[in-house]
């Protein structure tokens, strides 16, 4: 593990007395002026926000990061509990539309430092070569300017800093994971005994959750609360993979800053720092090139925000392409009761997967595919599977009362790019007087056919281990695209190296410039394209 | 329906963290003030959400003025329908529809009468309710009161859930698998669905 950290000692400055936050480092953060001029300013310090402020930091560059939220302290700010935990999600006003809306907030949006990687379950599986070029071989979505060949090298260093743990891969690219997969809890348990039944290949894994010691980062302790974020810090996120080491080498996190428009000259064409409001407070940051990096709807939305003479549509917006092909996965969760205890809540709910149904099957009448994990919902997200089942009063009660004994499994169903699943601006406002995002979600057939044949497996499964009854809830999972990259600016917002076509100093380094989604889990594939981005500005690209 | 008897969340709260006791205890604390809901409001909203959550007996947990804190202080789920108001006013106008629904005081309508109102308005599925979407109605109701219901530690005692869980963690996951201090279900073939009804 040496090579790590030589490359990211994020791990080894973290304390190793039993509390979780390097206080010392962030008192004595460097800290910019507005009126300094530092090299890169990046919005939004999750997934992809924090791996291009560490690799760029790295490189000797001066860069801020801002972020909207907290600068979190997991001893003092995170509970382990599920409703204590509401302060972690985005939850300023947005509008949801079109005939399927998707649900914000604890779904898919974070705040603060480390992100949406705060609260996701901490699955980190890779894209499938197949992902990037589904036009050419699927007819549907949409080709990448990029190929698997070009991020396999930064999934590799990714892992490795996460790291990720799980047994030897084979689906997709087969790969191998750096650490040995954690052991499995009931719901786990299930899930192997009912794949192994069916016929079906579940696999341990793959999660950045720590399995043994890394660093100063101690080995999970199975308390289930993964979504409520990790006060052991043995679940990877930005806050603790990536800051700790951007800060030692310079770079400083300015939070609770809410950036409200970039900065642009209409005589250079070229982007001079962002809008901000701290406290109160209008700033102006300025920077010679800006990273915009808050996640699909947010990204979006401050382009949308930011018009000027020259983009009187919003930034970027030449050709209509901003929010646009915006992605959620379909995420139906299927829960089975058994007379056994389960106890699913008892071990991290990222446990085991199964990415055979993730490619083309020929014989179906669906293109792409799902891939199928492990979720252990908490009491009160359970009570929603309940009570999506119409269940109400003594019934609810009832079922509830049940708890221990259901195990639930999820499926993550590629759903496809589609030009009016977009981001808009609503007639409302939010409290800094600026429109709020209203994002627009319908599915198409082929969308509706994955979720059924996902289902039928899940139940398929779950029968398998010996369940006398299944139930279904219907969901959303993750958010990318949005402002997708392309091979050129009528076909998306940003270029291969994430550099947007129409501002020359502006990049977006997120998960909205994702063309596809694929079945996997996006936090590791961000990641892995913001560090690419950054080899990039770097002049330095692996390969 | 006392499945996991003498199994008590609050015997264990010596090994919880002392940020995560505080927000746990404060549930069973003194109750903030209504602030968000009128009197009128108010009386409409317990007698609903007590029909939702089944809490039919002298027995309830409060879950009203949860819900009016959250209301009071616009802390959403972080997001709204765009056929719905903002979950403030959606709150106000369905209670007053339940009035309308009810002869003008769905409070004082007896249980049964109350249930029968409140079912009208499942069995509309997304159908059109007083000019709302009567699933996103529905979805509004049910998300703020299982929020606060299944958040307090009374309530975990009647599912088996041990609540808080660091830093001690678990040792024994697994399939009917415990720890010393978990308590196992004495009707665990008690499935709520009756056989005869599948």
């Amino acid at each position: 593990m040496t090579s790590v950290r030589e490359r990211n000692e994020s791990a080894w400055l973290l304390p190793n007395d039993g509390s979780r936050t390097n206080h010392r480092l962030r008192d004595d953060m460097r800290r910019f002026a507005d009126s300094d001029t530092v090299d890169l300013v990046v919005v939004g310090c999750g997934a992809g926000g924090s791996t291009l402020i560490q690799r760029l930091a790295r490189q000797g560059w001066r860069v801020l990061g801002l972020d909207a939220g907290p600068f979190w302290d997991p001893d003092a700010d995170w509970v382990s509990d599920e409703a204590g935990s509401h302060h972690l999600y985005w939850t300023e006003p947005r509008v949801i539309s079109g005939s399927d809306p998707v649900p914000m907030g604890s779904n898919n949006s974070g705040r603060g430092v480390g992100g949406s990687m705060v609260h996701y379950a901490g699955y980190t599986p890779r894209f499938h070569p197949s992902d990037f070029a589904t036009w050419t071989t699927d007819g549907v979505g949409a080709d990448w300017p990029i190929s698997y060949e070009d991020l396999r090298p930064y999934y590799e260093d990714i892992e490795q800093e996460l790291p990720v743990a799980g047994e030897d891969w084979p689906w997709g690219d087969p790969h191998t994971y750096p650490q040995r997969p954690h052991p499995v809890g009931g719901n786990g348990e299930i899930f192997l005994r009912g794949a192994y039944k069916s016929g079906i290949t579940a696999k341990v894994g793959p999660v950045a959750i720590s399995n043994g010691r890394f660093g100063n980062r101690p080995h999970c302790i199975y308390r289930g609360f993964c979504l409520q974020g990790c006060k052991v810090n043995a679940k990877a996120s930005p806050l603790i993979t990536h800051i700790p080491d951007a800060l030692a080498h310079g770079a400083e996190i300015r939070a609770n800053a809410m950036v409200t428009g970039i900065g642009f000259d209409e005589h250079t064409g070229r982007a001079t720092g962002v809008h901000y409001i701290r406290r109160g407070v209008p700033r102006f940051q300025r920077a010679a090139a800006v990273a915009v990096a808050g996640y699909s709807i947010e990204t979006p939305r401050l382009l949308l925000n930011s018009a000027s003479r020259r983009f009187p549509d919003g930034m970027c917006n030449d050709f209509d392409q901003v929010g646009r092909y915006l992605m959620v996965q379909g995420a139906p969760q299927t829960a089975g009761r058994f007379d056994a205890e389960v106890r699913m809540y008892k071990s991290p709910p990222p446990e085991v997967s199964s990415e055979q149904f993730y490619e083309t099957d020929p014989a179906k009448p669906y293109k792409r595919g799902f891939s199928l994990q492990t979720v252990s919902p908490l009491p009160i997200t359970w009570a929603e599977h309940v009570a999506a089942q119409g269940h109400w009063g003594a019934k609810l009660r009832q079922y509830m009362s049940d708890y221990v004994h259901w195990s639930c499994l999820g499926a993550l169903c590629e759903f496809l790019a589609q030009p009016e699943n977009r981001v808009t601006l609503a007639e409302e406002k939010d409290r800094y007087g600026l429109p709020v995002a209203n994002f627009a979600y319908s599915q198409c057939d082929n969308d509706k056919q994955l979720t059924r044949a996902a289902q039928h497996v899940m139940e398929q499964i779950l029968h398998g281990a010996g369940a006398d009854e299944v139930i279904t809830i219907d969901r959303y999972a993750h958010l990318v695209g949005g402002a997708r990259m392309a091979a050129d600016e009528r076909h998306g917002v940003v270029d291969r190296n994430c550099r947007s076509f129409a501002v020359p100093n502006l990049y977006i380094t997120d998960g909205s410039v994702l063309p596809t989604q694929g079945s996997a889990n996006p936090a590791l594939t961000i990641m892995a394209v913001a560090a690419r981005a950054a080899a990039h500005l770097e002049g330095n690209t692996h390969g | 329906m006392d499945r996991f008897p003498g199994f008590n969340v609050l015997d264990q709260v010596g090994h919880w963290d002392p940020v995560t006791a505080g927000v746990v205890l404060s549930r069973i604390g003194r109750l903030p003030d209504i602030r968000f809901f009128t009197p009128a409001e108010e009386a409409v909203a317990t007698a609903l959400c007590d029909r939702l959550l089944g809490q039919d007996g002298d027995q309830k947990i409060p879950v009203v003025p949860q819900i009016d804190a959250r209301l009071a202080e616009q802390q959403t789920d972080g997001w709204r329908y765009a056929d719905m108001p903002e979950d403030g006013q959606a709150w106000r106008d369905s209670l007053r529809f339940l009035d309308e629904d009810s002869q003008g005081d769905f409070a004082q309508a007896s249980v049964a009468d109350q249930r029968a109102v409140i079912q009208a308005v499942q069995d509309l599925g997304a159908k059109d309710w007083h000019g709302l979407n009567a699933a996103h109605v529905w979805s509004l109701w049910t998300r703020y009161a299982c929020t606060a219901f299944y958040a307090h530690p009374a309530v975990w005692n009647e599912i088996g859930f041990p609540g808080p869980a660091y830093p001690r963690g678990y040792k024994h996951p697994g399939v009917d698998a415990r720890e010393p201090f978990e308590v196992a279900d004495t009707s665990p073939s008690d499935d709520p669905v009756a056989r005869k009804e599948r």
